[in-house]
Protein backbone atom coordinates (compact mmCIF):
# COMPACT_ATOMS: atom_id res chain seq x y z
CA UNK A 1 0.00 0.00 0.00
CA UNK A 2 2.32 2.89 0.76
CA UNK A 3 4.93 3.26 -2.36
CA UNK A 4 7.30 5.57 -0.92
CA UNK A 5 7.57 3.59 2.05
CA UNK A 6 8.42 0.56 0.26
CA UNK A 7 10.62 2.73 -1.49
CA UNK A 8 12.54 3.78 1.33
CA UNK A 9 12.61 1.17 3.05
CA UNK A 10 14.72 -0.56 -0.09
CA UNK A 11 16.88 2.24 0.05
CA UNK A 12 17.92 0.85 3.35
CA UNK A 13 18.19 -2.57 2.12
CA UNK A 14 20.46 -1.44 -0.95
CA UNK A 15 22.75 0.51 2.22
CA UNK A 16 23.43 -2.35 3.62
CA UNK A 17 24.07 -4.44 1.20
CA UNK A 18 26.97 -2.18 0.19
CA UNK A 19 28.30 -2.82 3.72
CA UNK A 20 31.87 -4.92 3.42
CA UNK A 21 30.85 -8.44 2.52
CA UNK A 22 33.39 -9.69 4.54
CA UNK A 23 31.62 -8.41 7.55
CA UNK A 24 28.82 -9.91 6.71
CA UNK A 25 30.40 -13.14 6.09
CA UNK A 26 31.54 -13.04 9.33
CA UNK A 27 28.33 -12.72 11.09
CA UNK A 28 28.79 -9.47 12.92
CA UNK A 29 25.69 -7.19 12.72
CA UNK A 30 26.31 -3.97 10.22
CA UNK A 31 26.64 -1.46 12.75
CA UNK A 32 29.15 -3.56 14.30
CA UNK A 33 31.88 -1.83 16.55
CA UNK A 34 34.98 -2.89 13.95
CA UNK A 35 37.07 0.26 13.10
CA UNK A 36 36.76 2.03 9.58
CA UNK A 37 40.00 1.15 8.78
CA UNK A 38 40.17 -2.54 9.08
CA UNK A 39 36.55 -2.44 7.73
CA UNK A 40 37.84 -0.79 4.24
CA UNK A 41 40.92 -2.98 4.15
CA UNK A 42 39.03 -5.97 4.25
CA UNK A 43 36.65 -4.85 1.83
CA UNK A 44 39.23 -4.24 -0.16
CA UNK A 45 40.33 -7.88 0.16
CA UNK A 46 37.12 -9.17 -0.66
CA UNK A 47 36.79 -7.07 -3.76
CA UNK A 48 40.82 -7.98 -5.62
CA UNK A 49 41.76 -11.28 -4.18
CA UNK A 50 38.97 -13.52 -5.56
CA UNK A 51 39.38 -12.07 -9.04
CA UNK A 52 43.20 -12.29 -8.52
CA UNK A 53 42.97 -15.90 -7.73
CA UNK A 54 40.79 -16.49 -10.44
CA UNK A 55 43.83 -15.08 -13.26
CA UNK A 56 46.36 -16.54 -11.32
CA UNK A 57 44.76 -19.99 -11.84
CA UNK A 58 43.90 -19.47 -15.32
CA UNK A 59 47.73 -18.52 -15.81
CA UNK A 60 49.01 -21.53 -14.41
CA UNK A 61 46.90 -23.43 -16.71
CA UNK A 62 47.47 -21.62 -20.07
CA UNK A 63 51.31 -21.97 -19.36
CA UNK A 64 51.22 -25.74 -18.51
CA UNK A 65 48.91 -25.92 -21.92
CA UNK A 66 51.55 -24.06 -23.87
CA UNK A 67 54.40 -25.62 -22.77
CA UNK A 68 52.75 -29.29 -23.68
CA UNK A 69 51.27 -28.29 -26.49
CA UNK A 70 53.55 -25.08 -28.28
CA UNK A 71 51.34 -25.13 -31.78
CA UNK A 72 48.07 -24.78 -30.01
CA UNK A 73 48.87 -21.36 -27.87
CA UNK A 74 52.20 -19.55 -27.42
CA UNK A 75 53.54 -19.23 -23.47
CA UNK A 76 52.63 -15.90 -21.91
CA UNK A 77 56.79 -14.69 -21.79
CA UNK A 78 56.23 -15.19 -25.77
CA UNK A 79 53.63 -12.71 -26.06
CA UNK A 80 54.72 -10.27 -24.31
CA UNK A 81 58.20 -10.35 -25.79
CA UNK A 82 56.65 -9.88 -29.03
CA UNK A 83 55.15 -6.99 -27.87
CA UNK A 84 58.33 -5.90 -26.34
CA UNK A 85 60.76 -6.77 -29.30
CA UNK A 86 58.35 -4.53 -32.22
CA UNK A 87 56.40 -2.08 -30.13
CA UNK A 88 56.23 0.52 -32.75
CA UNK A 89 54.30 -2.09 -34.62
CA UNK A 90 51.52 -2.95 -32.24
CA UNK A 91 51.59 0.67 -31.26
CA UNK A 92 50.45 1.67 -34.63
CA UNK A 93 48.03 -0.75 -35.14
CA UNK A 94 46.71 0.28 -32.02
CA UNK A 95 46.05 3.83 -33.28
CA UNK A 96 44.38 2.76 -36.35
CA UNK A 97 41.89 0.28 -34.57
CA UNK A 98 41.36 3.52 -31.71
CA UNK A 99 40.76 5.85 -34.47
CA UNK A 100 38.22 3.53 -36.08
CA UNK A 101 36.38 2.84 -32.65
CA UNK A 102 36.67 6.77 -31.28
CA UNK A 103 35.16 8.11 -34.82
CA UNK A 104 32.98 4.70 -35.37
CA UNK A 105 31.76 4.84 -32.26
CA UNK A 106 31.59 8.25 -31.30
CA UNK A 107 29.10 8.69 -34.51
CA UNK A 108 26.88 6.02 -33.15
CA UNK A 109 26.43 7.75 -29.71
CA UNK A 110 25.51 11.02 -31.59
CA UNK A 111 23.41 9.56 -34.49
CA UNK A 112 22.02 7.23 -32.04
CA UNK A 113 20.81 9.44 -29.66
CA UNK A 114 20.16 12.11 -31.98
CA UNK A 115 17.53 9.61 -34.00
CA UNK A 116 16.24 8.51 -30.75
CA UNK A 117 15.47 11.95 -30.03
CA UNK A 118 13.49 12.47 -32.97
CA UNK A 119 11.50 9.18 -32.80
CA UNK A 120 10.42 10.01 -29.43
CA UNK A 121 9.38 13.22 -30.48
CA UNK A 122 7.76 12.25 -33.87
CA UNK A 123 6.16 8.92 -33.48
CA UNK A 124 5.98 8.84 -37.39
CA UNK A 125 9.30 9.00 -37.60
CA UNK A 126 9.61 5.49 -35.96
CA UNK A 127 7.36 4.07 -37.88
CA UNK A 128 9.13 4.80 -40.74
CA UNK A 129 12.40 4.47 -39.92
CA UNK A 130 11.98 1.17 -37.27
CA UNK A 131 11.63 -1.52 -39.83
CA UNK A 132 15.02 -0.45 -41.91
CA UNK A 133 16.45 0.27 -38.27
CA UNK A 134 15.12 -4.06 -37.48
CA UNK A 135 16.17 -5.22 -41.12
CA UNK A 136 19.78 -3.54 -40.69
CA UNK A 137 20.49 -4.89 -36.99
CA UNK A 138 19.13 -8.76 -37.43
CA UNK A 139 21.29 -8.72 -40.86
CA UNK A 140 25.02 -10.24 -39.58
CA UNK A 141 27.44 -7.54 -39.49
CA UNK A 142 30.18 -9.88 -40.77
CA UNK A 143 27.65 -10.30 -44.10
CA UNK A 144 27.80 -6.39 -44.63
CA UNK A 145 31.35 -5.54 -44.24
CA UNK A 146 32.41 -7.40 -47.40
CA UNK A 147 30.31 -5.46 -49.49
CA UNK A 148 31.19 -2.40 -47.80
CA UNK A 149 34.62 -2.83 -48.34
CA UNK A 150 33.64 -3.82 -52.38
CA UNK A 151 31.46 0.00 -52.04
CA UNK A 152 33.90 1.79 -50.19
CA UNK A 153 37.54 0.57 -50.82
CA UNK A 154 40.16 -0.29 -48.30
CA UNK A 155 40.03 3.01 -46.68
CA UNK A 156 39.16 4.22 -43.48
CA UNK A 157 35.34 4.47 -44.27
CA UNK A 158 33.84 1.52 -44.92
CA UNK A 159 35.53 0.55 -41.27
CA UNK A 160 33.84 3.79 -39.68
CA UNK A 161 30.37 2.60 -41.70
CA UNK A 162 30.92 -1.37 -40.33
CA UNK A 163 31.48 0.57 -36.59
CA UNK A 164 28.50 2.68 -36.88
CA UNK A 165 25.96 -0.09 -38.07
CA UNK A 166 26.87 -2.29 -34.75
CA UNK A 167 27.30 0.43 -32.23
CA UNK A 168 24.33 2.54 -33.17
CA UNK A 169 21.39 -0.24 -32.29
CA UNK A 170 22.00 -0.15 -28.31
CA UNK A 171 22.37 3.26 -28.12
CA UNK A 172 19.70 4.02 -30.72
CA UNK A 173 16.86 1.58 -28.52
CA UNK A 174 17.93 2.48 -25.27
CA UNK A 175 17.89 5.98 -25.15
CA UNK A 176 14.42 5.67 -26.63
CA UNK A 177 13.54 3.63 -24.25
CA UNK A 178 14.80 6.21 -21.95
CA UNK A 179 13.37 9.14 -23.52
CA UNK A 180 9.76 7.43 -23.03
CA UNK A 181 9.74 6.30 -19.74
CA UNK A 182 9.67 9.68 -17.78
CA UNK A 183 7.54 9.81 -14.83
CA UNK A 184 3.87 10.73 -16.14
CA UNK A 185 3.59 12.50 -13.01
CA UNK A 186 5.78 14.71 -13.65
CA UNK A 187 4.73 14.94 -17.12
CA UNK A 188 1.46 16.17 -15.99
CA UNK A 189 2.90 18.48 -13.66
CA UNK A 190 4.59 20.42 -16.87
CA UNK A 191 1.94 20.21 -19.16
CA UNK A 192 -0.45 21.82 -16.78
CA UNK A 193 2.29 24.86 -16.62
CA UNK A 194 2.14 24.50 -20.63
CA UNK A 195 5.58 23.64 -20.78
CA UNK A 196 6.79 23.35 -24.09
CA UNK A 197 8.09 20.37 -25.96
CA UNK A 198 11.83 21.75 -26.01
CA UNK A 199 11.35 22.23 -22.06
CA UNK A 200 10.02 18.69 -21.41
CA UNK A 201 12.53 17.44 -23.42
CA UNK A 202 15.89 19.53 -21.63
CA UNK A 203 14.20 19.36 -18.38
CA UNK A 204 12.68 15.91 -17.98
CA UNK A 205 13.55 14.13 -21.05
CA UNK A 206 16.73 14.20 -21.27
CA UNK A 207 18.10 14.03 -17.62
CA UNK A 208 16.02 10.98 -17.27
CA UNK A 209 17.26 8.90 -20.13
CA UNK A 210 20.73 9.09 -19.04
CA UNK A 211 20.69 6.18 -16.92
CA UNK A 212 19.18 4.49 -20.04
CA UNK A 213 21.48 5.88 -23.01
CA UNK A 214 24.47 4.74 -20.50
CA UNK A 215 22.75 0.95 -20.32
CA UNK A 216 23.58 1.90 -24.16
CA UNK A 217 26.89 3.12 -23.64
CA UNK A 218 27.69 -0.41 -21.73
CA UNK A 219 27.00 -2.40 -25.18
CA UNK A 220 27.36 -0.03 -27.76
CA UNK A 221 31.37 0.53 -26.88
CA UNK A 222 32.35 -3.54 -27.03
CA UNK A 223 30.28 -3.48 -30.27
CA UNK A 224 32.07 -1.08 -31.51
CA UNK A 225 35.32 -2.75 -31.01
CA UNK A 226 33.96 -5.64 -32.50
CA UNK A 227 32.85 -3.46 -35.70
CA UNK A 228 36.33 -2.17 -35.87
CA UNK A 229 37.72 -5.78 -35.77
CA UNK A 230 35.80 -7.33 -38.41
CA UNK A 231 36.18 -4.18 -40.74
CA UNK A 232 39.95 -4.76 -40.75
CA UNK A 233 39.48 -8.72 -40.81
CA UNK A 234 37.30 -8.13 -43.99
CA UNK A 235 39.67 -5.63 -45.22
CA UNK A 236 42.95 -7.27 -43.93
CA UNK A 237 44.62 -6.64 -47.68
CA UNK A 238 45.45 -3.55 -46.56
CA UNK A 239 47.56 -4.62 -43.46
CA UNK A 240 46.32 -1.54 -41.06
CA UNK A 241 44.66 -2.20 -37.65
CA UNK A 242 44.67 -4.31 -34.53
CA UNK A 243 42.22 -6.77 -36.63
CA UNK A 244 44.38 -6.74 -39.69
CA UNK A 245 47.36 -7.85 -38.03
CA UNK A 246 45.81 -10.66 -36.09
CA UNK A 247 44.00 -11.84 -39.30
CA UNK A 248 47.35 -11.89 -40.92
CA UNK A 249 49.74 -13.41 -38.07
CA UNK A 250 46.84 -16.36 -37.95
CA UNK A 251 46.88 -16.89 -41.34
CA UNK A 252 51.07 -17.35 -41.18
CA UNK A 253 50.61 -19.31 -38.03
CA UNK A 254 52.40 -16.80 -35.90
CA UNK A 255 50.43 -17.48 -32.32
CA UNK A 256 52.72 -14.53 -30.57
CA UNK A 257 51.69 -11.99 -32.93
CA UNK A 258 48.03 -13.60 -33.08
CA UNK A 259 47.69 -13.50 -29.41
CA UNK A 260 49.78 -10.16 -28.73
CA UNK A 261 47.03 -8.35 -31.12
CA UNK A 262 44.08 -10.38 -28.96
CA UNK A 263 45.52 -8.77 -25.84
CA UNK A 264 45.77 -5.31 -27.19
CA UNK A 265 41.64 -6.08 -28.15
CA UNK A 266 41.44 -6.63 -24.47
CA UNK A 267 43.44 -3.94 -22.97
CA UNK A 268 41.78 -1.39 -25.63
CA UNK A 269 37.65 -3.00 -24.53
CA UNK A 270 38.94 -2.33 -20.47
CA UNK A 271 39.72 1.01 -20.76
CA UNK A 272 36.62 2.28 -22.43
CA UNK A 273 34.64 0.19 -20.08
CA UNK A 274 36.73 1.70 -17.05
CA UNK A 275 36.44 5.24 -18.31
CA UNK A 276 33.28 4.88 -19.29
CA UNK A 277 32.64 3.67 -15.49
CA UNK A 278 34.30 6.45 -14.03
CA UNK A 279 32.16 8.81 -16.50
CA UNK A 280 29.18 7.66 -15.12
CA UNK A 281 30.20 7.76 -11.85
CA UNK A 282 30.40 11.56 -12.65
CA UNK A 283 27.14 12.24 -14.62
CA UNK A 284 24.65 9.78 -12.77
CA UNK A 285 25.63 10.00 -9.31
CA UNK A 286 21.71 10.50 -8.59
CA UNK A 287 21.16 6.84 -10.11
CA UNK A 288 23.28 5.58 -7.85
CA UNK A 289 20.67 1.85 -7.52
CA UNK A 290 18.56 3.97 -4.85
CA UNK A 291 21.83 4.87 -2.59
CA UNK A 292 21.53 8.23 -1.26
CA UNK A 293 23.61 10.81 -2.44
CA UNK A 294 26.83 12.08 -0.39
CA UNK B 1 2.60 39.63 3.64
CA UNK B 2 2.88 40.42 -0.75
CA UNK B 3 -0.25 40.99 -2.39
CA UNK B 4 -0.51 37.67 -4.56
CA UNK B 5 -1.45 35.85 -0.80
CA UNK B 6 -4.80 37.87 -0.27
CA UNK B 7 -6.09 37.78 -3.95
CA UNK B 8 -8.10 34.63 -3.68
CA UNK B 9 -8.51 31.95 -6.30
CA UNK B 10 -10.48 31.57 -9.60
CA UNK B 11 -13.62 30.64 -10.69
CA UNK B 12 -13.14 26.46 -11.79
CA UNK B 13 -16.50 25.54 -13.78
CA UNK B 14 -17.55 22.46 -15.24
CA UNK B 15 -20.62 22.16 -17.05
CA UNK B 16 -22.23 18.73 -18.70
CA UNK B 17 -18.49 17.05 -18.60
CA UNK B 18 -18.78 13.34 -20.44
CA UNK B 19 -16.09 11.68 -21.42
CA UNK B 20 -15.67 8.08 -22.93
CA UNK B 21 -13.00 5.64 -23.17
CA UNK B 22 -13.20 2.91 -25.98
CA UNK B 23 -12.51 -0.12 -23.89
CA UNK B 24 -11.83 -3.34 -26.57
CA UNK B 25 -13.76 -1.00 -29.48
CA UNK B 26 -16.46 -1.04 -26.79
CA UNK B 27 -17.21 2.96 -25.65
CA UNK B 28 -17.61 2.66 -22.03
CA UNK B 29 -18.94 6.56 -20.67
CA UNK B 30 -16.69 7.20 -17.54
CA UNK B 31 -18.25 10.70 -16.81
CA UNK B 32 -21.71 11.61 -17.92
CA UNK B 33 -23.11 15.15 -17.75
CA UNK B 34 -21.17 16.11 -14.56
CA UNK B 35 -21.53 19.89 -13.68
CA UNK B 36 -19.02 21.28 -11.05
CA UNK B 37 -18.53 24.53 -10.28
CA UNK B 38 -15.35 25.45 -7.37
CA UNK B 39 -15.97 29.13 -6.27
CA UNK B 40 -12.96 31.65 -5.85
CA UNK B 41 -10.91 30.41 -3.09
CA UNK B 42 -13.37 27.28 -1.86
CA UNK B 43 -12.32 24.10 -1.08
CA UNK B 44 -13.99 21.50 -2.71
CA UNK B 45 -13.09 17.40 -1.98
CA UNK B 46 -13.91 14.91 -4.18
CA UNK B 47 -14.91 11.57 -2.85
CA UNK B 48 -16.45 8.25 -4.54
CA UNK B 49 -15.56 5.02 -4.89
CA UNK B 50 -12.44 3.78 -7.20
CA UNK B 51 -13.01 4.35 -11.21
CA UNK B 52 -15.81 6.09 -10.54
CA UNK B 53 -14.04 9.10 -12.95
CA UNK B 54 -12.39 11.52 -10.10
CA UNK B 55 -9.02 11.43 -11.68
CA UNK B 56 -10.64 11.59 -14.93
CA UNK B 57 -12.31 15.02 -14.35
CA UNK B 58 -9.72 16.33 -12.90
CA UNK B 59 -7.78 15.50 -15.93
CA UNK B 60 -9.93 17.30 -17.90
CA UNK B 61 -10.21 20.09 -15.49
CA UNK B 62 -6.67 20.29 -15.98
CA UNK B 63 -6.14 19.94 -19.78
CA UNK B 64 -4.33 16.94 -19.84
CA UNK B 65 -7.74 15.13 -21.40
CA UNK B 66 -10.37 16.40 -23.63
CA UNK B 67 -13.84 16.18 -22.47
CA UNK B 68 -16.22 14.33 -25.32
CA UNK B 69 -19.00 16.73 -24.62
CA UNK B 70 -19.64 19.56 -22.37
CA UNK B 71 -17.17 22.72 -21.81
CA UNK B 72 -14.55 23.74 -18.48
CA UNK B 73 -13.81 27.51 -17.93
CA UNK B 74 -11.27 28.73 -15.29
CA UNK B 75 -12.19 32.01 -14.51
CA UNK B 76 -14.34 32.49 -17.97
CA UNK B 77 -11.39 31.09 -20.06
CA UNK B 78 -11.18 27.81 -22.04
CA UNK B 79 -8.86 25.76 -20.64
CA UNK B 80 -6.14 26.21 -23.07
CA UNK B 81 -6.02 30.26 -22.30
CA UNK B 82 -5.94 29.37 -18.36
CA UNK B 83 -2.73 26.90 -19.28
CA UNK B 84 -1.22 29.35 -20.90
CA UNK B 85 -1.06 31.36 -17.68
CA UNK B 86 -0.26 29.04 -16.24
CA UNK B 87 -3.57 29.24 -13.83
CA UNK B 88 -3.37 25.63 -12.14
CA UNK B 89 -0.78 23.95 -10.46
CA UNK B 90 -0.92 19.84 -9.82
CA UNK B 91 -0.13 17.68 -7.21
CA UNK B 92 0.02 14.37 -8.76
CA UNK B 93 -0.64 10.97 -6.41
CA UNK B 94 2.91 10.18 -6.24
CA UNK B 95 5.64 13.22 -5.51
CA UNK B 96 7.35 12.99 -9.18
CA UNK B 97 10.03 14.46 -7.93
CA UNK B 98 13.31 14.82 -10.45
CA UNK B 99 15.88 12.65 -8.72
CA UNK B 100 18.50 14.83 -10.31
CA UNK B 101 17.59 18.12 -8.52
CA UNK B 102 17.58 19.18 -4.85
CA UNK B 103 14.63 19.83 -3.13
CA UNK B 104 14.68 23.75 -3.62
CA UNK B 105 15.19 23.10 -7.68
CA UNK B 106 12.47 20.49 -7.89
CA UNK B 107 10.01 23.33 -6.06
CA UNK B 108 11.43 25.70 -8.42
CA UNK B 109 10.74 23.70 -11.91
CA UNK B 110 7.58 25.10 -12.79
CA UNK B 111 8.70 28.59 -12.45
CA UNK B 112 11.56 27.68 -14.71
CA UNK B 113 8.91 26.72 -17.56
CA UNK B 114 6.58 29.00 -19.93
CA UNK B 115 8.41 31.88 -18.39
CA UNK B 116 6.78 34.04 -20.45
CA UNK B 117 3.45 33.53 -17.94
CA UNK B 118 5.90 34.11 -14.81
CA UNK B 119 5.70 38.18 -16.26
CA UNK B 120 3.33 40.25 -13.54
CA UNK B 121 3.01 37.60 -10.89
CA UNK B 122 4.24 37.06 -7.36
CA UNK B 123 6.33 34.09 -7.75
CA UNK B 124 6.80 33.08 -3.73
CA UNK B 125 9.69 32.64 -2.15
CA UNK B 126 11.27 29.04 -2.42
CA UNK B 127 12.88 28.90 0.74
CA UNK B 128 10.32 30.90 2.88
CA UNK B 129 7.45 28.73 1.00
CA UNK B 130 9.61 25.63 2.09
CA UNK B 131 10.28 26.70 5.77
CA UNK B 132 6.75 27.18 5.88
CA UNK B 133 5.92 23.47 4.64
CA UNK B 134 8.94 23.13 7.80
CA UNK B 135 11.57 21.87 5.26
CA UNK B 136 13.93 24.77 5.59
CA UNK B 137 16.68 22.69 6.48
CA UNK B 138 16.20 20.17 3.33
CA UNK B 139 16.36 22.58 0.66
CA UNK B 140 19.69 21.57 -0.33
CA UNK B 141 18.97 17.73 -0.11
CA UNK B 142 17.76 15.05 -2.53
CA UNK B 143 14.59 13.61 -2.67
CA UNK B 144 15.95 9.91 -2.14
CA UNK B 145 17.19 11.41 1.44
CA UNK B 146 13.39 12.43 2.54
CA UNK B 147 10.15 10.53 3.75
CA UNK B 148 7.14 9.84 1.72
CA UNK B 149 5.67 12.54 3.51
CA UNK B 150 8.35 14.93 3.10
CA UNK B 151 8.51 14.21 -0.87
CA UNK B 152 4.86 14.81 -0.92
CA UNK B 153 5.07 18.26 0.91
CA UNK B 154 7.80 18.70 -1.70
CA UNK B 155 5.42 18.45 -4.31
CA UNK B 156 2.50 20.66 -2.65
CA UNK B 157 5.05 23.58 -2.49
CA UNK B 158 6.25 22.97 -6.19
CA UNK B 159 2.17 23.54 -7.21
CA UNK B 160 2.29 26.47 -4.60
CA UNK B 161 5.31 27.64 -5.83
CA UNK B 162 3.88 30.09 -8.69
CA UNK B 163 1.39 31.36 -6.86
CA UNK B 164 -1.40 29.82 -9.52
CA UNK B 165 -5.12 30.92 -8.93
CA UNK B 166 -6.32 26.93 -9.36
CA UNK B 167 -4.91 23.98 -7.26
CA UNK B 168 -5.70 20.73 -8.39
CA UNK B 169 -4.51 17.21 -6.25
CA UNK B 170 -5.15 14.17 -6.87
CA UNK B 171 -5.08 11.71 -3.95
CA UNK B 172 -1.71 13.64 -2.81
CA UNK B 173 -1.95 11.43 0.76
CA UNK B 174 -3.39 8.16 -0.36
CA UNK B 175 0.40 6.78 -0.64
CA UNK B 176 1.16 7.89 3.19
CA UNK B 177 0.60 6.21 6.47
CA UNK B 178 -1.51 6.97 8.55
CA UNK B 179 0.20 8.87 11.20
CA UNK B 180 2.18 10.75 8.44
CA UNK B 181 -1.28 11.78 6.49
CA UNK B 182 -2.58 13.28 10.26
CA UNK B 183 0.55 15.51 9.96
CA UNK B 184 0.20 16.38 6.30
CA UNK B 185 -3.63 16.97 6.31
CA UNK B 186 -3.02 19.72 9.13
CA UNK B 187 -0.26 21.15 7.66
CA UNK B 188 -2.38 22.13 4.00
CA UNK B 189 -4.65 23.23 5.97
CA UNK B 190 -2.84 25.36 8.18
CA UNK B 191 -0.97 26.89 4.56
CA UNK B 192 -4.26 26.90 2.59
CA UNK B 193 -6.39 28.57 5.46
CA UNK B 194 -3.23 31.53 5.02
CA UNK B 195 -3.08 31.53 1.22
CA UNK B 196 -6.74 30.81 0.04
CA UNK B 197 -6.88 29.54 -3.71
CA UNK B 198 -9.56 27.46 -5.91
CA UNK B 199 -8.72 23.64 -4.51
CA UNK B 200 -10.09 20.42 -6.31
CA UNK B 201 -8.92 17.75 -3.85
CA UNK B 202 -9.69 14.16 -4.72
CA UNK B 203 -9.23 11.88 -2.01
CA UNK B 204 -10.71 8.34 0.11
CA UNK B 205 -10.65 9.51 3.24
CA UNK B 206 -13.96 10.97 4.46
CA UNK B 207 -12.30 12.75 7.69
CA UNK B 208 -9.32 14.16 5.37
CA UNK B 209 -12.26 15.63 3.08
CA UNK B 210 -14.46 17.30 5.70
CA UNK B 211 -11.59 18.62 8.10
CA UNK B 212 -10.30 20.66 4.90
CA UNK B 213 -13.37 21.18 2.36
CA UNK B 214 -16.16 23.69 2.09
CA UNK B 215 -17.94 21.50 0.17
CA UNK B 216 -17.64 17.88 -0.44
CA UNK B 217 -18.97 16.40 -3.78
CA UNK B 218 -19.69 12.92 -3.73
CA UNK B 219 -19.19 10.58 -7.11
CA UNK B 220 -20.80 7.56 -8.24
CA UNK B 221 -19.60 5.03 -10.51
CA UNK B 222 -20.81 3.49 -13.99
CA UNK B 223 -21.55 6.12 -15.57
CA UNK B 224 -19.27 8.90 -13.36
CA UNK B 225 -21.47 11.48 -11.92
CA UNK B 226 -21.97 13.32 -9.07
CA UNK B 227 -24.38 11.62 -6.63
CA UNK B 228 -24.62 14.24 -4.09
CA UNK B 229 -22.80 17.84 -2.08
CA UNK B 230 -22.58 18.46 1.20
CA UNK B 231 -21.68 21.93 2.77
CA UNK B 232 -19.29 21.56 5.79
CA UNK B 233 -20.08 24.45 7.76
CA UNK B 234 -17.64 24.37 10.24
CA UNK B 235 -16.22 27.41 11.50
CA UNK B 236 -12.58 28.69 9.83
CA UNK B 237 -9.69 28.75 10.35
CA UNK B 238 -10.13 24.71 11.56
CA UNK B 239 -7.39 22.72 13.55
CA UNK B 240 -7.28 19.48 14.67
CA UNK B 241 -10.03 19.79 17.39
CA UNK B 242 -12.83 19.87 14.50
CA UNK B 243 -12.16 16.25 14.76
CA UNK B 244 -14.11 16.06 18.34
CA UNK B 245 -16.90 18.61 17.23
CA UNK B 246 -20.69 16.63 17.35
CA UNK B 247 -21.08 18.47 13.94
CA UNK B 248 -18.22 16.54 12.33
CA UNK B 249 -19.17 13.24 13.71
CA UNK B 250 -22.93 14.19 11.60
CA UNK B 251 -20.88 15.09 8.60
CA UNK B 252 -18.65 11.91 8.71
CA UNK B 253 -21.71 9.96 9.40
CA UNK B 254 -23.75 11.62 6.25
CA UNK B 255 -20.96 11.39 3.73
CA UNK B 256 -20.13 7.51 4.79
CA UNK B 257 -24.63 7.03 4.56
CA UNK B 258 -23.91 8.60 0.71
CA UNK B 259 -20.82 6.30 -0.03
CA UNK B 260 -22.51 3.32 1.19
CA UNK B 261 -25.29 4.19 -1.29
CA UNK B 262 -23.25 4.76 -4.22
CA UNK B 263 -21.61 1.17 -3.20
CA UNK B 264 -24.63 -0.33 -3.40
CA UNK B 265 -26.45 1.38 -6.26
CA UNK B 266 -23.32 0.20 -8.28
CA UNK B 267 -23.53 -3.44 -7.53
CA UNK B 268 -27.37 -3.83 -8.23
N1 LIG C 1 -7.02 6.07 -20.76
C1 LIG C 1 -8.04 5.26 -20.40
N2 LIG C 1 -8.51 4.34 -21.26
C2 LIG C 1 -9.53 3.53 -20.92
N3 LIG C 1 -10.16 3.59 -19.73
C3 LIG C 1 -9.73 4.49 -18.84
C4 LIG C 1 -8.65 5.37 -19.11
N4 LIG C 1 -8.45 6.16 -18.04
C5 LIG C 1 -9.36 5.77 -17.12
N5 LIG C 1 -10.14 4.78 -17.61
C6 LIG C 1 -11.25 4.14 -16.89
O1 LIG C 1 -12.10 5.14 -16.47
C7 LIG C 1 -12.62 4.87 -15.20
C8 LIG C 1 -12.37 6.02 -14.26
O2 LIG C 1 -11.00 6.14 -14.01
P1 LIG C 1 -10.42 7.21 -13.00
O3 LIG C 1 -10.86 8.55 -13.40
O4 LIG C 1 -8.96 7.00 -12.89
O5 LIG C 1 -11.12 6.78 -11.64
P2 LIG C 1 -10.85 7.24 -10.14
O6 LIG C 1 -9.78 8.28 -10.16
O7 LIG C 1 -12.15 7.74 -9.64
O8 LIG C 1 -10.44 6.02 -9.39
C9 LIG C 1 -11.98 3.59 -14.74
O9 LIG C 1 -12.91 2.55 -14.92
C10 LIG C 1 -10.81 3.42 -15.64
O10 LIG C 1 -10.57 2.07 -15.89
MG1 LIG D 1 -7.80 8.26 -9.39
Amino acid sequence: MPRTEKASSMTMELEQTRRPRAEKAAGKPVKSAVPKVSAWARWRFGLWVPPLVTFVALGIAWEYVAHSNPFVIPPLGNIAESITNDPSAYWNNLLVTLKEVAVGGGAAIVLGYLLAVLMCEFKILERALMPVVMVIMVTPVIAIAPALVVAFGFGMLPKYIVTIIVAIFPILINSLAGLRAVDPGTLDVLRVVDASRWEIFWRLRFPGSMPYFFAGLRIAIPFAIIGAAVAEFVAAGEAAGLGAMVSIAASQANLEVTWAGISMFCVLGLLFVAALTLLRRRILWWDNHGRAPK
Amino acid sequence: MNAALTTTGAEVLARGVTKRFGVRGQPVTVLDDVDLRIAPGEFVSVIGPSGCGKSTLLRIIAGLLDADEGSVAINGEAVPQAIRHKAMGLVPQTPALLPWRSVRDNVLLPTQVNTAANAGRNLLDVDELLTSFGLGKDLRKYPRQLSGGMQQRVAIARAFVFDPPVLLMDEPFSALDEITRDQQRLGLLDFWQSNRRSVMFITHSVPEAILLSDRVVLMAARPGRIAEITEIDLPRPRDESVFLSPQFREYEIRIREGLRRVMKNAQD
